[in-house]
């Protein structure tokens, strides 16, 4: 095989490729399912990864919607985010902020359960 | 100049026997198309486009360069076109475009053609690439988050991050052999394990890659781990899990052995293979890194040089 032979089949590689490439980044933009499979917190003490679809699975550990989603009514499937009414810093009294509801409702129900992390480098990586 | 049929050297005229650099790379590609098969399986047409961008992207660059410096086009020999495959490949499914551009940009102009091209380059031009973008873009390197909402019906968490943050029991239900059949999360492809040592071995028997680089590699990595396994198997894993998890195996078949990068005499070869996979393990239980075979190999194509100057010496003298 002659260079120039060589030389073809690199420009037919590279349009075809260029074309493939474009045509999947953009008619198949990565979409988020509806419910979340997984998410990743951050914040200033590191990322928690949390995996919604394990917590909630009946193969998982089969915690219903509203264990969590303390205010979903019955038969909803898409609660707010928790950040929506628990801000960051919350001026309420009775209203935890985000990171208080997050801690507490966490590690409340693994630390009644006896199972899933409690300790801070068991969830918070940084 | 490679064309020619005769040269003639000092007193025989040659034959050249037709072998060329496209073909090698020709069966580099075909060694690694199963990890890339299983990738493009699992995760879609987001792993086509990465791979393909980064064919392509990598191939404009060379040429581009080429015709900047008014030198003749090299592309026909495929070396950018497997950078940018074996760069696709390390990749996560989810990196956006221009990600992929500016690594292949890195890889075949930083990496290797302002070192003079092909079989100049004193790094793995790959390697160059993924490590800039790992320290620039850590978020898109973090498995984890990256292929957040791929669901498999397997563990998707990274195992080597598993193992840095959370220790010895979080992979625990890792088994050797899902590792090798690929159930497991981490770059397009470099995840399935019997396909990567399929090709090299393919590769090692077309003489392609040298078997005393990818072994010795592999050897270093089985042999620092199980020591560090036996000095307290509470904090650090044992073999399994850094054989057969993150870049090991990619590296040891497609990235270690890249020509120019690494040494060409035996024992030095079994140096810098040994040598790499020990400071992986070391990087990996020690230090800071996830991973830790990139910054090895990187680190031993810096020794290289030295490395090639133990050589057996000439017979007689030069006056
Ligand atoms: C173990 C606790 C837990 C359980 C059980 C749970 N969720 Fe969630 N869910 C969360 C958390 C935490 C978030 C993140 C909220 C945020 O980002 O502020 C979330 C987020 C969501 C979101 C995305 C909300 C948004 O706009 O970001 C949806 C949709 C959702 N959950 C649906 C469900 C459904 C349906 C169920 C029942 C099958 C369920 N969840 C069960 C904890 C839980
Ligand atoms: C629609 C607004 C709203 C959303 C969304 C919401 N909360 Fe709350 N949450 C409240 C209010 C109001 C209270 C305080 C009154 C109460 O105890 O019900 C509260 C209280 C809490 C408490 C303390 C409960 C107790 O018994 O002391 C926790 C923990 C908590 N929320 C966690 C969460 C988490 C986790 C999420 C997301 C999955 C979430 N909340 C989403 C409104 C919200
Ligand atoms: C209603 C109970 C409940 C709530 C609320 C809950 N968990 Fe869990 N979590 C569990 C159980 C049960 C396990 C299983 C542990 C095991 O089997 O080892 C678990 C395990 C885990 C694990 C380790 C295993 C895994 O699946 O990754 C993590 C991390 C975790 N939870 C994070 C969280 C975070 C973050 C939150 C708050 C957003 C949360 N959990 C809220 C019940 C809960
Ligand atoms: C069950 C998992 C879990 C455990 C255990 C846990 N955290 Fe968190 N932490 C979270 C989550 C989820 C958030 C919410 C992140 C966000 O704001 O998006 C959070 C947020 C935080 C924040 C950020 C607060 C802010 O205002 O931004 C700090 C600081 C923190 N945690 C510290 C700790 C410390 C210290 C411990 C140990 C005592 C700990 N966490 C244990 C899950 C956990």
């Amino acid at each position: 095989m002659k260079s120039n032979k060589e030389l073809q089949i690199a420009y037919v590689l590279a349009i075809i490729l260029l074309v493939v490439g474009v045509l999947s980044y953009s008619a198949f933009s990565a979409k988020t399912p509806d419910q979340p499979v997984r998410l990743m917190f951050k914040c200033v003490a590191g990322k928690v990864l949390f995996d919604h679809k394990t917590h909630t699975a009946e193969s998982g550990y089969s915690i219903s919607c509203s264990d969590c989603h303390h205010n979903l009514e019955e038969g909803e499937t898409k609660p707010q985010a928790c950040g929506e009414c628990h801000e960051a810093k919350s001026q309420d009294e009775d209203m935890p902020n985000r990171s208080d509801a997050f801690h507490s409702q966490c590690i409340d129900c693994h630390k009644e359960g006896g199972a899933g992390p409690e300790k801070c480098a068991s969830c918070h990586v940084m | 100049m490679v064309d020619n049929n005769r040269f003639i050297v000092s007193h025989a005229p040659f034959r050249h026997d037709g072998s060329r650099i496209s073909t090698r790379n020709y069966n580099i590609a075909l060694a690694a198309l199963p990890a890339i098969l299983l990738g493009i399986i699992y995760y879609g047409m987001p792993a086509v486009g990465v791979i393909s961008l980064s064919i392509s992207s990598a191939i404009i660059w060379e040429f581009i360069f080429c015709r900047a410096t008014k030198s003749s086009i090299t592309i026909g020999d495929g070396n950018a076109a497997i950078i940018g495959m074996i760069l696709g490949m390390l990749l996560p499914a989810t990196a956006p475009w221009w990600f992929v551009i500016i690594g292949t940009f890195v890889a075949v102009i930083i990496g290797k053609q302002i070192y003079g091209g092909i079989g100049a380059n004193p790094f793995n031009p790959v390697v160059v690439a993924i490590a800039v973008l790992m320290i620039s873009w850590k978020d898109i390197f973090d498995f984890n988050e990256a292929l957040i909402n791929y669901d498999f019906d397997f563990a998707m968490v990274y195992p080597l991050s598993a193992l840095k943050h959370f220790g010895v029991s979080a992979v625990d239900s890792f088994s050797m052999g899902d590792l090798l059949m690929g159930k497991q999360s981490g770059g397009i492809g470099s995840t399935f394990g019997l396909g990567l040592i399929a090709g090299g071995i393919y590769l090692i028997i077309r003489g392609i890659i040298r078997w005393e680089i990818a072994f010795s590699f592999l050897a270093g990595i089985f042999i620092t781990a199980l020591l560090f396994n036996m000095t307290d198997s509470a904090r650090y894993a044992g073999p399994v899990i850094h054989l057969f998890a993150g870049y090991t195996l990619i590296g040891a078949f497609f990235l270690a052995t890249e020509d120019s990068s690494s040494p060409v005499n035996f024992i030095p070869m079994l140096i810098y293979g040994a040598g790499t996979g020990f400071l992986t393990v070391l990087i990996r239980n020690i230090g800071v890194y996830v991973d830790g075979v990139i910054f090895a190999i990187l680190i031993m194509n810096l020794v290289n040089p030295l490395l090639d100057k133990i050589r057996p010496k000439a017979i007689g003298r030069v006056a």
